[in-house]
This record gives C-alpha cells, structure tokens and sequence, in this order.
C-alpha cells in the first residue's frame, strides 16, 4: 500500500476507496493518484463507477472504507461545502445551476461565497464582483446572455454557465462529471478545449469523466479505465490505447479509429 | 426601478397624510395592514427567497405578542422598553426550533414547523399562571401618548417601514443572494463553499425575529392577546397574504396585506359568516390566473396573456 506521506506533491489521492449499494460493489477499491497540472480522464463502461467514484470525491456520498487525500491532507467524510473551500470545484452530470437567477447572478453568487461573504446582510450585492463574473462569463463565451435568466439558456450555454460557476470559487482541482453530455460533438470539442486551455494557463489539475472517446484522446494526458468498479488500467493516452485489456473491456475494438 | 420607486414615494406620502383624511376606522384597519404586511413580508423571506414553505409563524408572531405583553403587565415594563424583546424571544424560539425544523425538506420542514408551533400554543393555553390560559392577558395598552388610533398609526407605520428596509436589505445583500442560491438548488449550493442548513436556519431567525415585532405591535393595538395567537390558523395568515400579494416579489406580500384587509373588511360587513369562503374562492383564482399574485398585474398583462394564451 501506498503511504500517503510519501506522496505530497499528488493533487488528489485516494487508497482503497470503496462504496457498495446493496449487494453492488459500485467502486471496488480504487487507487487514484492525480498529479498536479493533469488533465485526466476517467473512463469506462455504463455502471463501471464513474459517477459513485465523483461523488465520493465530492463528498456527496459517504464511503465504506478507504480514504481520500487532496493535496496531501486528508479529506475523507468532509462535506461538500468543506471541500469546495479547501479547493475543489465541480460540475455535476445533470447540469446543476441557478435556474431563475440570471447567468450573472448565478456566478456572482459563487464569487460571494468564495469570498465568505455570503452571510453579508447589510452591503448590496449587486455591483460586488460583479466585473470579476463578466470577465468569467466572457471568458466561457456567456457574457452576452449574462442578463439572461439562466434557465431560459441553451443547454449547452448552461453546461458551460456552470464551469464558470465551478471556476468562480477559484479552484486548485476540478471534478467535471460529463461535462459535454447532451452535447453535439463540436461543442464538445469546443469545450472541452475551453477546459484545456484555462488549466494550462492556470495551472489547474482537472478530472472529468466522458463518454466520446474523440474527446478523451482529443484533450486527456492521462486515462484512468475503471471497469466493474476497480481500476484496470492507468496511463498516457497512447499506453491506455494499445492496452489489449482495455480494447477487450471496454472499446470492444482498436481504439482512436 | 425607478417608476416602482416613485410609486413607493407616492404610497408613502399617502400613508404619512391619512390620518388628516381618514376616521379612526380606517387608521386602525391601516395599522392592522402595516402589521399583517410586516409579518407576511417576514414569512415570505423564508417561502419566496428561501424557498422553505413554515405552517408554524404563528409560534414567533405569539412569542413575540406574548413576551412584549407579559413584560409589560407582570413586570411593569414600559411598553417601549417591551417591545423590542418581542424580536428577541421570537428569534430565541427560531432559533432552538430551527436548528430542528431546517433539518428537513419540503413537506417534512412545514410539518414539523406546524409541530413545534402547536407545542407553542398548548403551552400558552395551559400555562394559566402566567399566559392566562384561554382569557388571555387584557388591558394590554400602550402609553398614552400612544393610545390614540393615528398616533399608535403612526408609530406601527415607522416601526413597519423601518422593518420592511431591513427586510429589503437582507433581500437585496450577499446573504440574499446566497439564500436564493440555495432556494434554486441546494446541492450546487453546497458545492460552492454554502453550509446550506446553517445559512437556512440564519433565515429562519430573520423571518422568527421579525414576526415576532409584527406580534409585539399587534398585541399592544390590540390591548389584549389570546392563545389563538399561536393557532395555525394564524400561520395561514401569512403563507395566504404572500400567495395573494406574489410570493416571488419582495412588496407582493405588502400588497397581499392590503388586498386580504381591505376584502375581509368589504365582504365581512356585507356576509359576516361567508368570508372564509370568499377567501378561499379569491386564493384558488388567484393561483390558477395570477400564480404572481397581484403584484403580476403591475408587471403587466400576466393574467390576460395567461387566460388567453396571447401576448
């Protein structure tokens, strides 16, 4: 076993990691280690664990055993607002935002908080940062629908609203569960290059899952498989792609067709 | 903004020169406004900007009726000294309640609100010693330079408008912000660094604080105070005032206060017996043709387009 000690220059760690539901082994001892800058992706088949795996990172569900670290502290059971102020930003699945707030109030609203200035009850809120979330919502692509109520938006528009929201808190990882789900394919590509390129010019550490294998080898440096809830593999781009046992689980043909 | 600010100026001017126009009737059914509106304007910083829906303020609004009179009749306290404890203890009891009831959601959050206010109302309708049980406690006046229908008018309208630019304050501040956040989505709340039971319960105590002075202000226009006060009935009082006025805007509940009166004082005088009917045929209307209550109507042609289906 790994001892954490040794390993603070990781971003994100966890050992052993385990959550069942019922008679389900949804993750089955995970061993992740995310290096600081990595832009990783988690892969796998439908029910491999993916989403178990963000929400136990997250804080959402409650593990059976293991432990997580993020940036060399240990967080295991700390709950998701603790962990969102230590650093750790996150998209959901399901776009999750502010319907009736407009797109610039909904990253307002995440810059206050990430100010602690959430339980202000005297100052008006309305000018504070509120040039910090156009240059946010500007640099996403969503500064000419920043008056807009953000439920009224396109949904790609909201996926990419809620990256900002996740950005707002300034963060050092971000989790971004499919991220371009329900998308059309060049606008995954689209955003998930906007992804790539904010963490190079930042210095963030990303993990997202995703289904379009184009865009995994598109932007990924690093592929962790999960396959019936434990990890199969690890590595680069091109090691995960010649892997047989990756080809035979889960891509059921030579990936990067 | 600024032609709903002129309209605010208008209204308060028209309100600062009615006592030189109206008979005492009308201050007095003013004053029962003021203070409905500044109860159902502290409930709705709960239903419409919180989204928690409580079928319990009727526990703060008699706390704080309560506390107010009790210091003034078995202590001998000064009625202006009592009243601000009317907040205090009200929020005292939002607070041990809250920490409680913010545990849960939807359903469960106003069952439970309803829960903890019942056990308010039986303790005041047993407590004879102190409460005096289902005879109330009468003679509950305020000084004399108070006593008469406009001056006491006047210093509920003060003390409301006072209360209502707070209220506008917490609405319109970071924490406002953060309380709709948690309204539109919890889990995304949380996942911005929002400690989303801890930031509900500080609404709670807000709403309980405020509905308290609306209970310290009705106690002493109304001279005497019975445990009804705490009876659920009374915590419909708000939920339906808000409905009416337009739960989503910050005046609508003000608004309610002044349509829910004004049709209890028309109607009652006509059918005494039938007001909770007309009542209850007024809210159903207004929720199937004016879901933003009469507020909409300012807004625009909302339940014309909404009948019709026409913009």
């Amino acid at each position: 076993m790994v001892d954490p000690s040794d390993r603070q220059d990781l971003v994100l760690q966890t050992i052993g990691l385990r959550k069942h539901f019922g008679g389900v082994l949804a993750v089955n001892g995970v061993n992740l280690s995310v290096p600081p800058g990595d832009l990783r992706a988690i892969i796998g088949p439908n029910g491999a664990g993916k989403t178990t795996l963000f929400n136990l990172l997250t804080g959402d569900l409650a593990r059976d055993s293991g432990r997580i670290y993020f940036a060399g502290a240990e967080v295991s059971g700390l709950s998701p607002d603790r962990l969102c102020r230590q650093g750790m930003g996150r998209t959901f699945q399901i776009t999750s935002i502010f319907r009736r707030l407009t797109a610039l109030e909904n990253v307002q609203t995440a810059f206050l908080s990430h100010h602690r200035r959430h339980y202000d009850i005297l100052t008006p809120a309305r000018r504070l940062y509120r040039d910090d979330a156009f240059a946010l919502l500007e640099r996403v692509g969503l500064h000419e629908q920043a008056r807009k109520p953000s439920g009224n938006l396109p949904h790609g528009d909201q996926r990419r609203l809620e990256l900002a929201i996740a950005l707002a808190g300034c963060p050092r990882l971000l989790l971004l569960d499919e991220p371009t789900a329900g998308m059309a394919p060049r606008e995954r590509h689209e955003i998930m290059a906007l992804v790539a390129r904010i963490a190079g010019d930042t210095g963030l550490t990303v993990v997202f899952t995703e289904h379009d294998m184009d865009v995994v080898f598109a932007v990924a440096r690093g592929i962790t498989v999960l396959h019936q809830g434990a990890v199969l593999t690890e590595g680069s781009p091109d090691a995960v792609r010649g892997n047989p046992d990756v080809q035979r689980v889960y891509l059921g043909q030579p990936a990067g067709r | 903004m600024t032609s709903s600010a002129r309209a605010l100026v208008v209204l308060a001017v028209a309100l600062a020169l009615a006592p030189l126009a109206l008979p005492p009737f009308f201050l007095q059914l003013l004053t029962e406004i003021a203070i409905v509106g500044l109860f159902a304007t502290a409930f709705n910083l709960l239903m419409g900007f919180g989204g928690m829906v409580s079928f319990g303020h009727a526990a703060y609004f008699a706390l704080g009726a309560y506390a107010a009179a009790l210091l003034v009749k078995r202590a001998g306290i000064p009625m202006l000294l009592a009243l601000p404890a009317a907040p205090l203890v009200a929020a005292v009891g939002a607070l041990l309640f809250g920490v409680f009831i913010v545990r849960l959601t939807h359903t469960y959050f106003a069952m439970l609100s309803l829960a903890f206010a019942q056990i308010v109302f039986t303790i005041i309708f047993k407590w004879k010693s102190l409460t005096g049980g289902d005879d109330g406690l009468l003679d509950v006046w305020p000084p004399a330079a108070l006593k008469s229908p406009a001056a006491y008018y006047y210093f509920t309208l003060a003390t409301v408008a006072l209360s209502l630019v707070a209220l506008h304050a917490v609405s319109e501040s970071p924490f406002g912000y953060a309380l709709k956040s948690v309204r539109e989505n919890p889990r995304r709340a949380r996942f911005i660094g929002i400690n989303v039971r801890r930031l509900q319960l500080c609404a709670f105590v807000i709403s309980g604080a405020f509905s308290g002075l609306a209970g310290g202000l009705f106690a002493f226009y109304n001279g005497s105070i019975f445990p009804d006060f705490a009876y659920f009935t009374k915590s419909f009082e708000p939920l339906v005032v808000a409905l009416l006025g337009g739960a989503q805007s910050f005046f609508g509940p003000v608004a309610g206060a002044f349509a829910f009166k004004i049709l209890e004082w028309l109607i009652s005088r006509q059918w005494p017996v039938y007001w909770p009917l007309f009542l209850g045929t007024i809210v159903v209307l207004v929720i199937v043709a004016l879901p933003q209550g009469f507020v909409g109507l300012a807004g625009g042609r909302t339940w014309w387009t909404r009948v019709t289906g026409k913009t």
